[in-house]
Formats: structure tokens, C-alpha cells, sequence
């Protein structure tokens, strides 16, 4: 609950997320890469509700469609997703502590991968199992040293 | 920001615009979107503003590679250049030998084709393109190169490594493409078999290590060991690249295909350096006088690569 949020650490952080969600990862380890922007959206959507919210959101995620080749939309989609589920429940996990914080993120964002996946599937993709699912779990391991920066960074800069 | 505003009074229990619906109107745009992009060709113009615009973040993406490169181009020692330059000018002879006797070669292909009537063939322009970055998608294989539609490049054309096929350019930006790797599962390259000619088609099949030769009848002449090049029928990739290597070939009974597997040529997860291959200049004086169609491949058909 920052009453002051900066936006040039809104835009580095949007742009860093994307850097990071194409590159910077040891190759064998690609599926346990964190879902960077997912958890930018998620960060700033549960700082500043009534700046940062599910259009916003939805055209971050139309940026990593482009980047990640997806058709355009499914990303986009997923991350508005996102945004709408922090949005209906930030007021309860501003409450919660770090711990059970880092189960919303898991499940905010596996909600998040089960949704780009059912979608990739039903447009032809073929690749079964649970897989899928690791970013969500990265995501919620790496949610408190996210947060604790972009909180630090926040307090100086806004 | 105002000094005090962190002092007035907030309500906690704030609401926003109701975010509900936003998320619906939000969700019929993706539909469409989806629909559109999916089905119709209407969007590959606007990903394509799009990737343009990201195209910073590419080059972002890569700056820690190339800050390294640059790193030990600083301190590599005086010894180790010339050693470089010594073994780099032993190589060099080397393949001028090679080209010397294969410019004979050609020069003789030629006249032999000249013989038969058929069309010439012609060296490939090629232009030398560097992977700026591979798909995020762990199950797509895809990498990004840094040459894009600036430097003419389209759709369609064929991406080699100094081994052998790579893919092909799928979708290009003003600075970037991506490439389709021939491992990905929606991928097929035409070859054929380099002994005896025989003709099949290769299957990506999401294994970088592992291509699938199909449809091969249980009688048919093929080996372990069989180089298998691109044929050049489809009219997408140039005849005569070397594309993979017969490695492991199971006969089941009661089943009237074999199932072979075959060994990628290209290093598809390591090569750095690529080359993307022109289609040869629409021929606009065709050489044969009466028209003995020899399958010179190149202008014929179109499709069935992707």
C-alpha cells in the first residue's frame, strides 16, 4: 500500500520484464523461467489498483504475444486475467502475509499458464503434461525479492 | 507529487471502476483477435509494427552476450592471435584447394547440363545473419536473427549453417526475423536420399537431435548412415543441402512403414552465425530452346515445406 508510485520505474520495469522474458536464462532450463511480466502486472496492479488495471494489462501481454510469437491475443488475454483477479481481491492480499502471498502468486499465475496453454492447444499446439505449470511455481518463489525491490525502488524514486 | 498527500485522509476500502467489465470487453477483443490472427492474414502487418518497435528489447536481450564477446576480444594475448591467424590461414589454403577443384566440378556440371538442355545452375546469394535470440517458448523452435525485411529478406526463404539446413524465415520485422527451426513439430523438408536418390519427406518432431523420415516403405534401399539432402521439390529450400543422417532405422513387422529416425547435419542449437539464402533471380531468358523438362526444381510448384 505505497501512497506514492513512480512511473519511470513503472516503464524500466515493463521493459526489463521483457528483456528478461527473452533471454538471460541458462538454455536447459527454460521452462522454470518466471513469468517476468506476469509478476510486474501483478505487482503493480496490487500497488496502485486505480492507476494500473486489466486494459493496461492486456496490452502488456499483446507485447509478449508479438515476442514470443504466440497468436496475437492469447498472452494478451491471459495477463488481463491476471489484473482482474488481483483487482477483485488486492484489499484482502495486502493483508496477507509474505507467505500466503507467494501462494496467490502461484495460483494467479498458474491460472495465468493453465489459460495460455488451454488456448495454444486449442489452436494446435501439442505438447501434454504438467510442464507447463513450473513458471507459475519460479514466479512464486522469486514474488517477495520482486516485490521487496520494486518497493524500495518505489519509496526513493516516487 | 504534493508534500501532504501522503497525510490526507483515505478511505480504505477504495474501489476502483468496476474491473468486471473491462475484463469482458477485454476478452471479446482477444476472441477476435485470436480469430483473426489465427485464421486470416489480415494481422501479420501489425505484429510486424510491433516487432519492429521491440526491436530494442532484442537487441537488450542480446547485449549480455555480445558485452562478453567483446570482454575476451579484450584480453585475448598476442600469442593466441597469431596462433588463430596461423591455423585460420592453414584452413584457408586448405579450402581454396577444395574451391579450386569444385569450380572445375561446377564448371563441368555445367557443360554436362548444358548437354542435356537444362537450365544452368547458378551459385546462391546468401547473406550472413547472426541469432539475436531464441523462442521463449520452450516448445517452439524458433530462433530470432538480426536481419529483417531492410535487408530483403521474406517469408519462405531458406536459413543454413556452415553444416547444413537450419529452416526457414517465417515472419520478418523491419530488423529482425524469426526462423523456424526444421526440428520444430510443424515442420517438413523434402529430401532426398544422396546414394540413389530416393524421395521423402523429413518431420521436425519437437527433438533437436532426432528428425522423422516418413512414409518409407518396408522394401525401400536405405541405411544407417544414408546422407539425406534437400531435394528442392516444393520449390522452398535449394537442392542439395545437406539436411541429416540416417541414424536408427526399425522394421516392424505387420506395419507397412518403417520407422526411421534421422540425425539433424545442422547444429540447431549451437550455431550463432547463419546464412540466409536468396531464391535464385527469376529467370527471364530461359535457356532451353525446346523445352525438355529436366527437374531443375527452383521455379516449379509451390507450398508443401510448412
Amino acid at each position: 500500500m505505497l501512497s506514492v508510485i513512480s512511473y519511470p520505474l513503472f516503464a524500466i520495469s515493463v521493459i526489463l520484464a521483457l528483456v528478461l522474458s527473452i533471454s538471460l536464462f541458462p538454455v536447459g532450463w527454460f521452462e522454470f523461467r518466471p513469468e517476468w511480466l506476469g509478476l510486474v502486472v501483478f505487482y503493480w496492479t496490487l500497488r496502485a489498483p486505480a492507476q494500473f488495471g486489466v486494459v493496461l494489462a492486456w496490452c502488456l501481454g499483446l507485447l509478449l504475444d508479438v515476442l514470443e510469437a504466440t497468436t496475437l491475443g492469447v498472452n494478451a488475454v491471459s495477463m488481463a486475467v491476471i489484473a482482474f483477479l488481483v483487482l477483485a481481491m488486492h484489499q484482502r492480499l495486502r493483508m496477507y502475509p509474505v507467505a500466503q502471498q507467494c501462494l496467490v502468486v502461484f495460483l494467479v499465475l498458474g491460472i495465468n499458464q493453465m489459460l495460455v496453454h488451454f488456448l495454444k492447444q486449442f489452436l494446435g499446439a501439442d505438447s501434454p503434461g504438467f510442464a507447463y505449470l513450473w513458471p507459475a511455481l519460479t514466479s512464486a518463489i522469486a514474488w517477495p525479492f520482486v516485490a521487496a525491490a520494486f518497493d524500495n525502488l518505489n519509496r526513493k524514486l516516487g | 507529487m504534493i508534500p501532504w498527500e501522503g497525510l490526507t485522509i483515505k478511505t480504505i476500502f477504495v474501489q476502483g471502476p468496476v474491473p468486471g467489465f473491462r475484463l469482458i470487453l477485454v476478452m471479446l477483443v482477444s476472441a477476435a483477435l485470436i480469430a483473426a490472427d489465427a485464421r486470416f492474414e489480415q494481422l501479420a502487418s501489425v505484429r510486424s509494427t510491433l516487432a519492429t518497435g521491440l526491436a530494442p528489447v532484442h537487441w537488450l536481450g542480446n547485449a549480455p552476450y555480445r558485452f562478453s564477446d567483446w570482454v575476451a576480444d579484450l584480453f585475448v594475448s598476442r600469442g593466441d592471435l597469431e596462433e588463430q591467424n596461423e591455423e585460420l590461414k592453414t584452413r584457408l589454403l586448405i579450402l581454396e584447394r577444395r574451391a579450386l577443384k569444385y569450380a572445375a566440378l561446377a564448371a563441368e556440371n555445367n557443360e554436362l547440363r548444358r548437354l542435356l538442355n537444362s537450365s544452368e545452375s547458378v551459385d546462391d546469394r546468401v547473406i550472413i545473419a547472426e541469432v539475436v535470440g531464441v523462442s521463449p517458448d520452450p516448445f517452439s523452435h524458433e530462433v530470432i536473427i538480426n536481419k529483417g525485411a531492410n535487408d530483403n529478406l521474406r517469408p519462405g526463404q531458406a536459413v543454413l549453417d556452415s553444416q547444413g539446413l537450419m529452416g526457414q524465415v517465417i515472419n520478418t520485422s523491419q530488423f529482425t526475423s524469426r526462423v523456424l527451426l526444421i526440428s520444430d513439430s510443424s515442420h517438413a523438408v523434402p529430401v532426398e536420399v544422396v546414394r540413389n536418390g530416393l524421395r521423402y519427406i523429413l518431420l521436425g518432431n519437437g527433438d533437436r537431435e532426432q528428425l522423422e523420415l516418413i512414409h518409407v516403405p518396408d522394401t525401400a534401399d536405405i541405411r544407417e548412415g544414408d546422407m539425406l539432402v534437400s531435394s528442392g521439390l516444393g520449390g522452398r529450400f535449394p537442392r542439395g543441402y545437406p539436411v541429416a543422417e540416417v541414424s536408427n532405422i526399425v522394421k516392424e513387422p505387420g506395419e507397412s512403414f518403417m520407422s526411421i529416425q534421422a540425425t539433424p547435419k545442422a547444429r540447431l542449437n549451437q550455431s550463432r552465425l547463419l546464412l540466409v539464402v536468396f531464391p535464385p533471380q527469376e529467370n527471364v531468358d530461359p535457356v532451353p530452346e525446346e523445352s525438355v523438362e529436366a527437374e531443375s526444381a527452383n521455379n516449379d510448384g509451390s507450398g508443401g515445406a510448412d
